[in-house]
Parts: C-alpha cells; sequence; structure tokens
C-alpha cells in the first residue's frame, strides 16, 4: 500500500513535469528565439521602369540579446517565379492571377551564408546589397558589419568569417530562415536571436515603409538530438510499448509506453489567425479602398534535396455576423496572396474575402495546413499579413497562433 | 498507535505531496510568465491609441481598434481608455503639463469567432435598427457599421493619446481566465499612411481550472500578498523590453538607395502594467535605457517618472539615442523598470520615416519582451454601485 502511494506520489510529479514541460515557451514574434522565420523579403530596385508600387527594397536587422557571441546559419528561399521578361515578372508578382498567362512558372531554391554576431550586438542588411566586414571602401549608404578582423572588439570578438551575399535576383520575393549555430556550424540550444523586417516603397520621393516581427522557433534546452541535419520541431512521440516511435496525443495512443516530446525545437503552431479588412472595404479613416496580402510559408523545409512539398490549406472566415465561410488552397514552398484571390475567385467583388460578399468591414480568418500521416514532413505553416490602402500607404502585421500538433516539422539542411 | 502512525504518514505524504506540488506550481506559472501578441489572451493592452486634429504642422490622426473572440462561446470584456494627453496638448508634457490620466470605460461583447472594429475618435453606436447602423442599408452593406454590434463604445474626445486595456470577463462583468481575445490597432493618418501592431495579451492562467478568484483585483505575476491572497491569476509582465531600432536621425538605407536622402526617428510608448481605476492611481516607473551600438558599445540614460502613458521620441529623449553620438546606424535598446517595486512596463514603437523634400512615413513594431517581474503587478477594477 505504501508503496502504491509512492507510485500516486510520483505519478502526480510525473504529471506535473509533462505538464511544465507542456508549458514551455511558443513560437513567438516577440521573444528571442534559436531559429528566426522571415517569411517575406522584396526586393525591386531597378529603375527603368519601376515597378507597379515603386522601387523595392527590404532591410533586415536582427540582435544578439546575450552576453556571448553567436553564429547564425541563414538560408534564403528565392521563390520569384520564372518569367519569360522582367515585365512579365513583375505583372505576376503585382497579380498573381496573371502568372500563368505571362508564361511564368514558380519554383524553389534555396541560397545560405553564415553570420557572426559579438556578445549584444545589433546588426542589419540590405536584401539587395547583401553585407560584409565594412572596409574604407564600403559605400557610405549601405549597412555592413563594423567589428572587422582589423577592428576587433578589446577581447578580440568580430563580424569575422561573416559575408552575407546579395540576393540573386532582381525582382526577388522569397523567405529567410536563420538557425543559431556554434562556431563549427553546428545548431546550438540559445534563445538569443531577435529580428525585424522593413519592406520600403519609394516612388520619387514619396515613401511607404512597412515592417514586422521575425517569427522565433525556440529551442527547448537539453532536447538537442546531436542530428545536425535535421532539426525536429515540436511533436511527440511514443516512447515504448507497441506503437513505439508512432505519433502520439497522449498516453493513452501508447500502450505499455509513454507520449514524449520528439522536438529539438518547439512546435509550429497548429492555425494561423487573421484579422483582416475584407478586400475592397473603405477604410473608416481616410475611406481609401483596403487591400491585403498574405505571405505563408512552411514550417519544414528541404534544404538538402530542395524538395518542395505541398501543403493543402484550409481557411476559415468569420464576418461580423459570425457567418461562416471555408475555402482552400495549396501552399508550396511559398505562397503570397491578395486575399481576394485565395478562393479562385477570378473577380475581387465575388470573392468570400471581399467586404461586398461579406457585408462586413473586417474579419477573422483562421488558417490551417492539413495534417497527413507523412513521419518526414510536417504541414504547419507560418505567415505575415500586409495592408494596403489605395493611394496611401501600407502595413505588414505579425498573425496570431493556435494551439499546436502532435506531428513534427523537420528542417534537413548540410552543416 | 498503527492508526496513528499511519495517519502521521499519511500526513507526511500530504505534506510531502503539497510542496512538491506547490513547488511545480510556482514553477510552472513562473515559466509561464509571457505576455504575447500572438496568442489570445485575457487581458488586451493597446499601448498606443492617437485620435489629434490636424494642426499646422501635423495630418489628423486616428486609430482603428480590431478585436476577435477566438472562442465558440460568447465572450465579454471591460475595457478601459486613460487618456495620457496633457491638459495642454499642444505643449509637450512636462511637471506643469502632466498627462491627465483619465480613465472612461465600456463594455464589449462579442459572439462565438465574432471580429469587430471601430474608429476610436468616433466609436461605434448601437443600431437603431436590428443589427445595422442607421448609414448601413440593404444597398449599402459593407458599411463601417455593419455586423453585430459589439456594445456600446463612446469615442474618445479630441487630442487624445493614451492607451486603450480590455479584460476578459464573464456575463455578469466578473473578471475570468478565458483567454479568447485578439486584437490589432492601426494607426492613420488622412494621407493614408499607416501603421499597424498586434495589441498585448496578458493571458490568464490554469485557464481549465480558472484560478481567477474574480474579484475586482487582477493578479499579474508575483505570489502570495494582501492584495493577491490566491497569487497570480495571470502572466506577469516582462522583466525588460527589447527594441531595435534606427539611431535618431539616421538615414534609411533603402531611401537613400531611391532618393536624395533621409532621416529616421523612432517614438517609444509606455505604459505601466500596474494600474488602479477603481482609485485613479497609476502605476510609475523610472525607464532605465541600456543602449547597445553595432560596435558593441553600451551606454546608458533614464526617464524621469513615467507615469500612466508616455510616448518617448528618442531624439527629444537624450542626445545617446542620436547617431552623431553612437557612431552606428542602427543599435539594440534594453528598457526595464528601475526598481522591483516600480511598475513593470509594457509598449510598442513605432518609426517615422522621411524623405529629403517628400513625405514621412511610419510603420509600427511590437517591442521583444526578456523574463517576468518576480514580484507581479496588479490591475484594480472599479467596485460596483
Amino acid at each position: 500500500m505504501r508503496r502504491c502511494g509512492g507510485i500516486r506520489l510520483w505519478s502526480v510529479i510525473a504529471a506535473l513535469v509533462g505538464a511544465s514541460v507542456a508549458a514551455r515557451a511558443d513560437v513567438a514574434s516577440d521573444k528571442a528565439a534559436a531559429i528566426l522565420v522571415f517569411p517575406k523579403l522584396l526586393t525591386d530596385t531597378s529603375n527603368a521602369p519601376p515597378g507597379p508600387r515603386g522601387q523595392i527594397d527590404t532591410l533586415i536587422r536582427v540582435s544578439n540579446t546575450s552576453a556571448q557571441p553567436i553564429s547564425m546559419h541563414c538560408f534564403y528561399v528565392d521563390a520569384t517565379p520564372q518569367c519569360p521578361s522582367v515585365a512579365a515578372l513583375r505583372t505576376c508578382l503585382a497579380s498573381p492571377l496573371d502568372c500563368v498567362a505571362n508564361g511564368c512558372t514558380s519554383q524553389c531554391q534555396e541560397i545560405d551564408f553564415y553570420v557572426n554576431i559579438t556578445a549584444l550586438q545589433p546588426i542589419a542588411w540590405l536584401l539587395s546589397q547583401g553585407s560584409s566586414e565594412c572596409s574604407l571602401t564600403s559605400p557610405e549608404d549601405v549597412p555592413c558589419l563594423p567589428l572587422t578582423s582589423d577592428n576587433p572588439r578589446s577581447d578580440g570578438e568580430s563580424n569575422q568569417g561573416s559575408r552575407i551575399p546579395p540576393v540573386p535576383k532582381d525582382p526577388f520575393i522569397g523567405e529567410l530562415k536563420c538557425i543559431a549555430v556554434d562556431a563549427n556550424g553546428m545548431p546550438v540550444e540559445r534563445n538569443d536571436l531577435k529580428g525585424e523586417v522593413e519592406i520600403t516603397r519609394v516612388q520619387g520621393n514619396v515613401a511607404d515603409v512597412e515592417g514586422y516581427n521575425a517569427i522565433g522557433i525556440p529551442a527547448i534546452p537539453g532536447a538537442n538530438q546531436g542530428n545536425s541535419d535535421t532539426l525536429v520541431l515540436g511533436g511527440n512521440v511514443c516512447n515504448a510499448g507497441t506503437n513505439a516511435g508512432n505519433v502520439c496525443s497522449s498516453a493513452a495512443d501508447c500502450p505499455s509506453g509513454n507520449c514524449v516530446s520528439a522536438g529539438e525545437y518547439v512546435g509550429c503552431p497548429n492555425i494561423l489567425v487573421l484579422d483582416h479588412f475584407f478586400d475592397g472595404a473603405n477604410d473608416p479613416v481616410t475611406g481609401q479602398e483596403v487591400t491585403t496580402d498574405l505571405t505563408l510559408v512552411p514550417c519544414s523545409e528541404d534544404f538538402l534535396t530542395q524538395i518542395p512539398v505541398a501543403t493543402v490549406v484550409q481557411f476559415q472566415v468569420f464576418n461580423e455576423f459570425e457567418q461562416r465561410y471555408s475555402t482552400s488552397r495549396t501552399v508550396t514552398c511559398f505562397a503570397e496572396w491578395p486575399i481576394w484571390t485565395i478562393g479562385g475567385s477570378q473577380t475581387m467583388r465575388l470573392s468570400i474575402f471581399s467586404a461586398a460578399v461579406m457585408g462586413t468591414l473586417t474579419g477573422q480568418t483562421r488558417i490551417r495546413g492539413v495534417a497527413i500521416e507523412d513521419p518526414t514532413f510536417g504541414h504547419t505553416l507560418l505567415g505575415v499579413a500586409e495592408e494596403f490602402r489605395e493611394g496611401g500607404g501600407s502595413a505588414a502585421f505579425n498573425l496570431h497562433f493556435s494551439g499546436s500538433r502532435p506531428q513534427s516539422d523537420y528542417l534537413y539542411y548540410l552543416p | 498507535m498503527g492508526r496513528a502512525s499511519g495517519a502521521i504518514r499519511r500526513r507526511g505524504r500530504a505534506t510531502t505531496l503539497a510542496l512538491v506540488v506547490g513547488a511545480f506550481v510556482v514553477a510552472t506559472s513562473t515559466a509561464r510568465a509571457d505576455v504575447t501578441t500572438e496568442r489570445s489572451a485575457s487581458i488586451l493592452v493597446f499601448p498606443k491609441v492617437i485620435s489629434t486634429p490636424a494642426t499646422a504642422s501635423k495630418l489628423a490622426t486616428d486609430t482603428i481598434i480590431q478585436i476577435s473572440n477566438t472562442s465558440n462561446s460568447m465572450a465579454f470584456a471591460h475595457c478601459f481608455y486613460v487618456n495620457g494627453a496633457p491638459p495642454d496638448p499642444s505643449q509637450l508634457p512636462s511637471s506643469t503639463n502632466p498627462p491627465q490620466c483619465q480613465e472612461i470605460d465600456f463594455d464589449i461583447f462579442l459572439t462565438k469567432q465574432q471580429p469587430t472594429h471601430w474608429v476610436v475618435s468616433t466609436g461605434r453606436r448601437i443600431s437603431s435598427v436590428g443589427t445595422s447602423d442607421q448609414e448601413c442599408s440593404d444597398k449599402f452593406h459593407d458599411c463601417n457599421g455593419a455586423g453585430f454590434d459589439p456594445g456600446a463604445i463612446p469615442p474618445v474626445s479630441d487630442f487624445f493619446t493614451g492607451e486603450l486595456k480590455c479584460i476578459e470577463v464573464d456575463s455578469s462583468g466578473a473578471p475570468i481566465n478565458g483567454n479568447h481575445l485578439k486584437g490589432e490597432a492601426t494607426i492613420v493618418t488622412t494621407d493614408g499612411d499607416a501603421s499597424k501592431y498586434n495589441a498585448i495579451g496578458v493571458m490568464g492562467l490554469n485557464t481549465n481550472s480558472n484560478a481567477n478568484n474574480s474579484d475586482n483585483t487582477l493578479c499579474l505575476g508575483g505570489g502570495v500578498t494582501p492584495s493577491c491572497l490566491t497569487g497570480a491569476e495571470y502572466n506577469a509582465c516582462p522583466d525588460t523590453l527589447i527594441v531595435n531600432h534606427f539611431a535618431a536621425g539616421a538615414n534609411d538605407p533603402v531611401i537613400n538607395e531611391f532618393a536624395s536622402g533621409s532621416a529616421v526617428n523612432t517614438e517609444v510608448t509606455i505604459v505601466p502594467c500596474t494600474e488602479d481605476f477603481e482609485n485613479q492611481v497609476f502605476g510609475a516607473a523610472v525607464v532605465q535605457f541600456v543602449i547597445i551600438n553595432e560596435f558593441e558599445e553600451r551606454y546608458s540614460t533614464s526617464t524621469p517618472l513615467v507615469y500612466c502613458w508616455a510616448n518617448l521620441n528618442l531624439r527629444a529623449l537624450n542626445p545617446v539615442f542620436t547617431q552623431a553620438f553612437l557612431g552606428s546606424r542602427f543599435a539594440q535598446t534594453r528598457m526595464y523598470s528601475a526598481t522591483p517595486d516600480q511598475s513593470g512596463i509594457l509598449g510598442v514603437v513605432e518609426e517615422f520615416h522621411s524623405v529629403s523634400g517628400g513625405n514621412q512615413t511610419r510603420d509600427a513594431l511590437n517591442l521583444h519582451g526578456e523574463g517576468d517581474r518576480p514580484d507581479g503587478d496588479s490591475v484594480v477594477l472599479p467596485g460596483g454601485f
């Protein structure tokens, strides 16, 4: 009996340990983390002729929030459609429905680089220019890395060895993921990175700036499995019994075993939540027409074989009358849509994302990547939204998250 | 004797269990002490809400509030505007022109998954017919007031610069830990320039068991105190806020890439975590700033006592934020209350990018948080009549 009481005591303790593990940090854009995801980067710097929204470039800012130096292994995902001409590409970027008609095909290619950041150091670079150590010949207006091998900190720390390439195309659209690594390029469990993006559009002497925070995926302390070319994000598996190694949601799924965390990093959210104006709604302050663009990227990515995996995305849309609609699309590697195009409508006024159809100015949309039984690839998503006012400015903002899922996501890469 | 011994053993085991459970509960609540800008929560904080008419040098500015219920049941909230504008809004706040810290409150209710919005200068009136405002009709249905009315939302006064705080309550008005609310604020000038940020959410703890005792004192983090007899009911405010920013007056490299010149200035808006709406006493804090430039050089400065609301223009606050002083274009600044007994702080940052001979454009970013305040904060709601 006493033994039984002891077991009960330890069961309670185990349950509480489980509870405290479950309560660990979430994926967030307001906390420092070990993996940073910048879902949307954009550049179009050409002068002849400027694109529909002017000349565009993106400023990327990253800080080390710890008192120890840190390195990042970063990956640009080039999702720029391949088009027969720059004009066709610009049309495709401005209006995704016209991509096929303009002979554009989607693509997905990775470019990686390393950056060394000293203690508490903020750094920044332009997407179109990249960055390297500052020198006497560095252009004054282009950010560079100031702690050079010739000009290190008193303790010898510097940005030496960092070289951020410019993106290979102009125009360019795509994503950036950065992973905290040690001096040997191996992933480290350090939740010390934070970042922001500012996308700036300039037409003549009129500028428009929008910014969003990078999404941070925290490492789980003590969970690094030492498998340097595969990072496991979230998920649970049975640790023993007949279902050992299978995905589980609770101990009930694991006869003779326990359902334990499989992740080295926190899992991506199950559902993304977007509050937005319906497209075509008039801004109640300015009267200008508002439209929203949604960018989605997968949490799982295979940078090793460069094989993108398609994820079906379900959208559930509520208007201010609590009326519910739904639609779906597929994301492969990267997707940026004006929301009125998501349901396949050819005109805004017929879309379930239009104010004319929904009958209210604002809505709430819940976004879910459909999970399938795939032990090598998860199907969660991350994203960012941008709001445009016709004749006015734009504003970007981070999406909200809800829940997590038992399946893991994976990042495959060559360290 | 044997029975007594067993009873003692049981009591001993129960004590051990209680201690272990207590230790884990403390550990768990400490580990969970995060505010969030991406998860539904029980308290929403919009640190920067502006409604100002046009002046000779500035365009009129207004704010659109969006709030959604993310649950499948009704959600209710008790909301407070706190006007931090000084009595003479044409002058900067000072000891002779201090913030008014005037509070006005109202209730909203949202059906399942319902989003709603309003413009703070006009509020949102209750429909006189059915569920739409008078301006809406069968032919004009995507009008501003369309949708279920979330309640009567009052307009703010002219020259309103302050905070909006919404607290989830049940149908009787008692605070609950539902974690059903999310929100965004869009600051818009009449030329269509806009900046947008997510409301800061303070999550209720132990939602399943509703650890909230539903009294008028909301306990944000911390332990058991005379005013928080059951300990923390909500997550704690962060110990440190972190912002990456341009040095004041630095140029924007993107604008300089395409135009003749530029300058960037940054405003950090700070609100206290501790607020007593019953007695109109607002938490105060001296905010300490630690600034690190790109050379990893470290500087510090502080504000005078921040009381109820402060919009800090970094250039005006101290020359240490300028590019001329910092010697680099970018900096990381860490902000925290000077002493643990002062109120915790929350905030948001807005950047203003000016083109030489051209326009000015704004964007807003949520701040990063680090750690949590061990002693907690509290919000006291007005009592009944």
